[in-house]
């Protein structure tokens, strides 16, 4: 049975649990420890299906009667089975691989254009901020902030954002950059955008991708409001903010409610992050070996 | 002084400069203590990354910026912005992720309209969407 059970997790972490993670308003409060949460049922996914499909052709050499365990079903049971968990690994690793490459060539094309067009005066005039990263400045009067990780990484912002803004916003959006920057968080979303450019159809990994962006932008949010206050981030998510846009409106309705959950809900997010991993494992996989390494004539 | 900087002040300089200029008018404009053969290892630099234009004059060489500056700034943001539809490679992280669809097109008339030869776009990677077939790198 544990492959069919194993079958069921994984259909459920793949489909179900996303659309109603996806959904819920909790996790906003506490998005370090959500983050970890979709990391955990990503994770915890591909575990399942992989561990189902070697599970199968196993289980099905005990259901079969002594005289067909070497007939061609068998046989081909662990084909099919060894083929279904080899795709699942290697696309994932494959769109992992190629993705890394493309990302990675992108940034350091990026950052050599961001170079040469730094406005190197406006740039030094910044030194006062504090910045721990390089600086640049673009020509440009649409107000707009990013950074591009890496090894190397920068801070971008433009002259409209430095006009837009007061000095305590743009203090609080190049803390909001750093955190980005000193969590890495370009890699979390990366994982995320390979899961779903890997399993773009049946999986719910849009809606993973794309809540996980949001909390990612909500954690370097919170970066913002303790480097300075939740009035600075507020002000210059308002600043940026363009009509419409869900995911800033979702942003600045936090901010400005003092949005921030307690420990409680933390520490249990984190304890169902772990459960999700752990008690497929325990509950399912152990028993399983049990009985399968002694029926295989293993541990005998 | 840093590689970077030079290459920027190079670059100040061609895109200041009315039409294109030779090592020797570069090296003169730098106002710096520079080796001539270090201006054209600086320039040899930026025509490798594609953004300066070598052409040929008689003997010598004659160098230009291959885009204007607003151009180049405005394919910067729109590399930032995403603007590659569903490509989201995770290569940068914007403050706000979608700035609305008048900047965006305001910066995508900035990438057209400007007087200078084509602009040599930022390489844009399309998506595998549904059927998730990659192309392969930089095709």
């Amino acid at each position: 049975m544990a492959s069919v059970w194993l079958a069921v997790l994984a259909l459920l972490l793949a489909g179900p649990v996303p659309s109603v993670l996806a959904r819920a308003r909790w996790p906003q409060r506490v998005p370090r420890a959500a983050i970890v949460l979709w990391q955990a049922i990503a994770l915890a996914a591909v575990l399942a299906a992989v561990g189902s499909a070697l599970a199968a052709p196993e289980e099905l050499l005990r259901a079969l009667g002594p005289e067909d365990r070497r007939g061609t079903p068998m046989v081909v049971a662990v084909v099919v089975a060894a083929t279904v968990a080899g795709l699942i690994v290697l696309r994932l690793l494959g769109v992992l691989a190629l993705l890394a490459v493309r990302t990675r060539r992108r940034r350091a094309r990026h950052r050599d254009m961001v170079d040469l067009l730094d406005r190197a005066e406006r740039s030094a005039a910044l030194g006062g901020f504090g910045a721990r990263t390089v600086l640049r400045v673009l020509d440009g009067a649409v107000p707009f902030a990013y950074c591009v990780p890496g090894r190397a990484p920068r801070v971008v912002v433009t002259d409209g954002a430095l006009d837009t803004l007061d000095d305590d916003e743009l203090r609080a959006v190049l803390a909001h950059e750093q955190a980005h920057l000193d969590a890495r968080h370009d890699l979390v979303r990366e994982g995320f955008v390979a899961l779903h450019q890997a399993f773009p159809v049946l999986v719910r990994s849009r809606q993973a991708r794309d809540a996980v962006g949001l909390l990612l932008e909500m954690l370097a949010d919170d970066a913002g409001r303790a480097r300075c206050s939740d009035a600075a981030m507020a002000g210059a998510l308002e600043a940026f903010v363009a009509a419409g846009d869900a995911e800033v409106a979702a942003r600045l309705e936090r901010v400005r409610a003092h949005r921030c959950g307690g420990p409680a809900l933390a520490t249990g997010t984190y304890l169902v992050a772990a459960a999700v991993v752990v008690v497929p494992t325990v509950a399912v996989v152990i028993p399983w070996l049990s009985q399968a390494l002694p029926a295989a004539g293993f541990l005998r | 002084m840093a590689l970077g900087e030079l290459e920027r002040a190079v670059m100040a300089q061609l895109w200041a400069a009315p039409g294109p200029l030779t090592v020797r008018e570069v090296h003169d404009r730098l106002e710096r203590e520079l080796a001539y053969t270090t201006v054209m290892t600086v320039l040899g630099r930026l025509a490798k990354k594609g953004v300066v234009r070598q052409e040929r004059d008689g003997k010598a060489y004659r160098y230009a910026a291959a885009s204007t500056r607003e151009q180049l700034a405005a394919s910067l943001m729109l590399d930032a912005l995403g603007d590659v539809g569903e490509d989201r490679t995770a290569a940068l992280v914007a403050f706000v992720d979608r700035v609305g669809p008048e900047e965006a097109a305001a910066l995508r008339a900035a990438l057209r309209d400007a007087p200078a030869p084509a602009a040599r776009p930022l390489p844009e990677v399309p998506e595998p969407r549904v059927d998730g077939e990659d192309t392969g790198p930089g095709s």
